[in-house]
């Protein structure tokens, strides 16, 4: 019984990185960027966070600075895709290894590397955290709450205004949103950089508010996850939230069981959320032939004067 | 009629990566009038208007829109000096609705977005009305038919304020009927004021509505006539040069009978097809005419072999159901397919003209064996084949096939294809984007084929084509083979074969 | 109408700066000598930012061409150093050609690796095989071993449009878990107590040829002259590249598209497991636990830069190998972390990447209004 409290109340802690990631990377690939480098941006933000809060100590400007470094360090992406026009899987991937690389570079340098930080205390939401059970859900850090509040943000501008269909259109048929005499490269660009600034507040998450430390590689795929995660959404915030939570729960439940003493070999229980992700993978292609809410132009260029 | 002009374009030159589309082109629309711009496929009609539309920028020339001299840096100006295009290609968001997507079009406004798209979604439904038809703004677009998705651009043009008013190929999609409505509905427009500019390539279209005609061809405007004083054949004759098409030429007596198609349809729900019935003998041409999108693509797939759910039998005299046939029975059967998307189905445009040659007879063993390609002996077939059928325009045997001009890919296509001698030969398109020479070379080839006693089925939405072509005519039409004729057959009644509804 | 002599009225109120001046086309094909300046120059200004960089880090300006050029290249040790690392590289590099040129993002190239060294290891451990044959039959467990965890994504892609970069990718956490569990646990040597297998004995090492020269890179030579002939001279090489161009296309014109796809993604898994083996029989000599790591993203680098062909793959294999080596030096000597060496690497394919568009586009001039 006690497990069950701890380990519903931990979820949300674990599962707002993913939640935060996939709704950056669905505001990105709704605009018909394909995001593969959520995984070097959340690196980015976690390593900004962290040099902010031993510098300053103060959780909000850190994890606004994480945002503000995700979202710049996004800019060499567009860069990438919208003026060069790289392949965006070469340059999405390009971003993740140049992120890994100057986040282990810079995490040495500055020696910021294995120092613990403080993260915010907990905020109890009386009187539902009184609740037998599910009570230690509702005391969590603020962040988890302004996810939410982030969420519904998001979700009313994508759907609920004229700039938000705007966006949806260049997604979905950049031709057509340019003969409408939308500017498709600058909703594009501006769609990376607030994306970007979504994952790197995911990042700066698992650093500053839950490991409270920098290693490197730290992330540990969940980028990669958070990708799988939006597939598995089909590119829509609320089951992406919901998909998050399904993550969280199953990494809140690799400590909760060591903690049972419960002997299970424990790198096969470090094993799950990939093995998980790759079986949601199957269970998504087997479940929909067609990906029919793809955004129409996901992953294409946008070329005006292109003939054919 | 105030002759104002509504639109004028000078002196514009275009080129899209070296190919000369657009050779100082004049064009004038003038208020109050229906100005149709003829010529054939790949005249340079669409990129003038495109640029009239703000979506290309010109080399050189100049757009005056009522008198002034204006630049445009994109459809948004183009669409404050109160342009309008309806592209060929529907520029529609398909999951979107009918009210989403007039939306977008619309300049930003304060006010709530769920209020205004109520509000323009009354605004759809009386401007439908006004003009004659129902439209339920809440739909998805991709739900709707070709016909209503138009009328969605039409509306989306209207209701941004245009006054000169683009429609690129509007009846080419439209049975006679629609086109008819849609065609009234536009005259109606000039005479209220607007000016309207019809692309088309249709000379009756021209005859009956339009005030005046500009001709293109090869990117040049030839000519701008009024069509009242003036003969089709004349028409033709400026649209197409000196050099009219040759007409059709019998061959020997047809064979015994090699393919027959029975009863061949989508499975339930799937597609268009609805049950084709054809046969095709040995030393024939059979033609498949009828308006675009009832199925001759798909119809054409399941011949050629592409993935195509089908149902029913695609019968070959001396091997059976073709549809089960795996690649290496359909070569060994010497079947020779042309299809209509040279580049996404034919040709790979990053490999070389060898390569692209030399796959065709490839696995045979004829380059050489598993372990080793006979890089020479491709060469000197491919050296061959490129001389034997005019393929021009190949500076390298080593170039990209992407570089070939349309004709001489198709040019390619075919020495290919006909490597092996066919003994069938499905053909879809044959002429699309072709020249008027490298038509007349490519029709050589396919009666070249014939004559030697292959059976040749060709595909093709340009009637003129297949009546110039066919031996026997079959007219699809939602999915079957509606009607029959043998050559000379009437052209009346192939056309009323092509659009009943029954 | 055919009045181009209009007076020039009011110049139009807005005149972007590049909006309308210039017009950016694509253009299909670039001489090769242009493309090989625009893609060297490229690579230059990658190394200075590359050098910038390193300076930044606190390696001496006047140190750097020491570094980099004359302690690897003209210093016999760290030369041999460059060779042995150079082995499993190169074979990484095929292996991330064959993948791409099978239009097949295999970024599971470190599963693949763990997996070929689990297989080779597991021969030593259980002692299977006479001892002559010991080191030939680690070999071929390798490459199977790898092959089998290469099928899962191939058939996933193939038949369910399973994405293969999340597949790979998460496969190699899963591998990577896994070699964690067995040098923690059964297979931990029980000598002492570092997470690494029990060392493999000498008939199972791999030799030298020539006195501190390994057979490695002799076997990553031969490796390229098969992939060479696989792609260049076979009928395979010319039904693969019908499936890179098009792989519709290649279905319509007889390719056996699906069958060239599994054939060829599977070759990559194997020399991904070739290297596993390589790295554990070579320089290792044992099963550790973080052999494999930077493998992949080289792999995929040496793929990328190399535009897929086996030569060049070697060639900027043994250039990579260079810069491994000099970055363990870097790391003794200045305190730079490893991670440099990938900052590197990025750097360069981004700015490689980057030329492409110089090879692919033009800028022209356009002048509207006179002519």
């Amino acid at each position: 019984m006690d497990l069950l409290t701890h380990w519903l109340g931990n979820a949300p802690d674990f599962a707002v990185p993913f939640a935060l990631a996939a709704l950056g990377l669905i505001l990105t690939e709704r605009a018909g960027v394909l995001a593969l480098g959520a995984e070097g941006l959340m690196l980015v933000g976690a390593l900004a966070g962290i040099g902010m809060q031993l510098g300053v100590g103060v959780a909000g400007v850190s994890l606004l600075v994480a945002m503000v470094a995700a979202g710049a360090v996004s800019l060499l992406f567009a860069l990438m895709v919208l003026v060069l026009r790289i392949n965006q899987v070469i340059a999405g991937l390009a971003l993740v290894f140049f992120c890994q690389g100057l986040t282990g570079l810079a995490g040495t340098v500055f020696g910021w590397t294995n120092r613990p930080v403080s993260g915010l205390n907990t905020v109890e939401l009386w009187p539902l955290s009184e609740l037998p059970l599910v009570g230690k859900i509702f005391v969590q850090n603020p962040l988890v709450y302004l996810t939410v509040l982030i969420f519904i943000a998001v979700v009313w501008f994508l759907y609920r205004t004229q700039t938000g269909l705007r966006l949806r259109a260049v997604g979905e048929n950049p031709q057509a949103a340019d003969a409408a005499g939308i500017p498709v490269l600058t909703y594009r660009l501006a769609a990376i950089v607030a994306g970007a600034a979504l994952i790197g507040l995911a990042g700066a998450y698992i650093a500053v508010l839950s490991t409270k430390m920098w290693i490197a590689d730290m992330t540990g795929g969940r980028g990669w996850i958070a990708v799988s995660l939006v597939i598995f959404a089909r590119w829509s915030p609320w089951r992406a939230l919901a998909g998050a939570l399904l993550f969280g729960a199953i990494e809140a439940l690799i400590p909760q069981l060591a903690a049972t003493g419960v002997r299970l070999p424990q790198y096969f229980v470090l094993m799950t959320p990939y093995a998980v992700t790759l079986l949601v993978m199957i269970w998504v292609a087997l479940g929909s032939r067609e990906s029919a809410s793809q955004p129409g132009a996901l992953g294409e260029p946008f070329i005006r004067e292109q003939r054919r | 009629m105030k002759q104002v002009n509504a639109l004028q374009l000078s002196g514009i030159n275009k080129s899209f990566d070296g190919f000369q589309a657009l050779t100082d082109a004049h064009f004038t629309a003038c208020w109050g009038e229906v100005h149709a711009l003829l010529g054939e496929n790949g005249a340079g009609k669409s990129s003038l208007m495109n640029i009239a539309a703000g979506l290309y920028a010109p080399e050189t020339g100049s757009l005056m829109v009522d008198d002034n001299l204006v630049r445009l840096s994109g459809p948004r100006d183009a669409s404050r000096y109160q342009i309008g295009m309806v592209h060929q290609h529907f520029k529609l968001v398909k999951p979107f609705t009918v009210a989403q997507n007039i939306l977008l079009g619309l300049p930003a406004e304060p006010g709530s977005y769920r209020t205004r798209l109520q509000a323009l979604e009354q605004q759809i439904s009386a401007k439908a009305q006004e003009l004659g038809f129902v439209l339920d703004p809440r739909q998805p677009v991709e739900q709707l038919s070709i016909a209503e998705q138009q009328r969605v651009e039409i509306l989306k043009v209207l209701l941004a304020g245009a006054r000169i008013l683009i429609l690129d190929e509007p009846t080419a999609v439209l049975t006679d009927q629609e086109a008819e409505r849609l065609l009234s509905t536009v005259q109606t427009f000039a005479q209220q004021g607007a000016a309207v500019v019809l692309v088309t390539h249709k000379m009756a279209d021209v005859k009956r509505f339009a005030d005046r005609v500009t001709v293109m061809r090869g990117g040049k405007t030839i000519q701008t006539l009024n069509p009242q004083h003036v003969s089709v054949d004349e028409l033709v004759r400026l649209t197409v040069g000196e050099s009219a098409q040759a007409g059709y030429t019998p061959g020997p007596p047809a064979g015994p009978l090699r393919l027959q198609v029975r009863e061949l349809r989508s499975p339930t729900g799937s597609g268009p097809l609805a049950g084709v019935n054809l046969s095709l003998h040995a030393g024939q041409i059979y033609g498949i005419a009828g308006v675009g999108g009832n199925g001759q693509g798909e119809l054409a797939n399941a011949l050629m072999g592409l993935p195509q759910p089908t149902e029913g039998e695609i019968h070959l005299e001396s091997f059976g159901d073709l549809r089960g046939a795996s690649a290496e029975q359909r070569r060994e059967l010497r079947i020779a397919c042309i299809p209509a998307d040279r580049y996404g189905a034919a040709l790979a445009g990053s490999l070389s003209v060898v390569e692209n040659f030399a796959i065709g007879q490839v696995h045979g063993g004829r380059y050489g064996s598993f372990w080793r390609l006979l890089g020479t002996r491709m060469r000197s077939d491919a050296a061959a084949a490129v001389q034997a059928f005019d393929v021009q325009g190949v500076r390298s045997l080593e170039q990209n096939a992407a570089l070939l001009s349309g004709g001489n890919a198709q040019k390619l296509v075919i020495a290919r294809e006909f490597s092996r001698d066919p003994q069938l030969v499905v053909v879809h398109s044959p002429s699309r984007g072709l020249d008027v020479r490298a038509t007349q070379a490519v029709h050589a080839r396919l009666r070249a084929a014939r004559d030697s006693g292959a059976a040749v089925l060709v595909i093709s939405e340009d009637l003129d084509e297949v009546l110039t072509l066919a031996d026997r005519i079959g007219v699809m039409n939602s999915g079957r083979i509606v009607a029959e004729f043998e050559h000379p057959a009437d052209r009346q009644a192939i056309g009323k074969a092509m659009v009943s509804h029954d | 109408m055919t009045d181009t002599t209009l007076p020039q009225p009011t110049v139009s109120t807005r005149q972007p700066l590049f909006g309308r001046r210039y017009t950016l086309e694509t253009r299909q094909q670039m001489a090769m000598h242009w493309q090989a300046l625009v893609i060297g120059l490229a690579l230059l200004f990658g190394l200075a930012i590359c050098a910038l960089i390193l300076v930044g880090a606190g390696v001496p300006a006047q140190e750097l061409l020491n570094e980099f050029v004359v302690q690897t290249l003209f210093d016999a040790q760290n030369l041999r150093a460059v060779l042995f690392q150079a082995a499993p590289m190169i074979m990484v590099g095929l292996a991330g050609c064959m993948a791409f040129r099978a239009r097949f993002w295999n970024l599971g190239l470190e599963g693949q690796m763990i997996w070929g060294a689990i297989g080779a290891t597991a021969i030593s451990l259980f002692d299977i095989g006479p001892h002559a044959l010991r080191l030939p039959l680690m070999m071929l467990t390798a490459m199977l071993c790898a092959m089998l965890w290469t099928l899962t994504p191939v058939l996933l892609k193939l038949h369910l449009k399973v994405n293969e970069i999340i597949s790979t990718l998460m496969l190699n956490y899963i591998a990577a878990n896994f070699l964690l569990h067995l040098v923690y646990g059964s297979w931990k040597d029980p000598r002492d107590n570092f997470p690494y297998s029990p060392p493999l004995q000498s008939f199972e090492r791999l030799p030298d040829f020539l006195a501190g020269y390994n057979v490695a890179i002799l076997m990553a030579l031969v490796i390229t002259a098969i992939t060479l002939w696989f792609v260049g001279i076979s009928r395979a090489g010319l039904y693969l590249r019908f499936v890179d161009a098009n792989p519709r296309v290649a279905g319509a014109v007889g390719v056996p598209v699906r069958k060239m796809i599994v054939a060829t993604v599977l070759l990559s898994g194997a020399l991904a497991g070739l290297a596993g083996f390589v790295v554990t029989a070579g320089q290792e000599g044992r099963l550790t636990q973080s052999f494999y790591q930077g493998y992949g993203f080289s792999g995929i680098l040496i793929a990328f830069l190399a535009r897929n062909n086996p030569v060049a793959a070697t060639v900027v294999a043994l250039l990579i190998a260079l810069l491994f080596v000099a970055g363990r030096n870097l790391q003794v000597f200045y305190q730079i972390p490893f991670s440099m060496v990938q900052l590197i690497q990025a750097i360069l394919v981004i700015c490689v990447a980057s030329s492409d568009f110089f090879i692919r586009h033009r800028m022209r001039r356009i002048q509207a209004g006179d002519c």
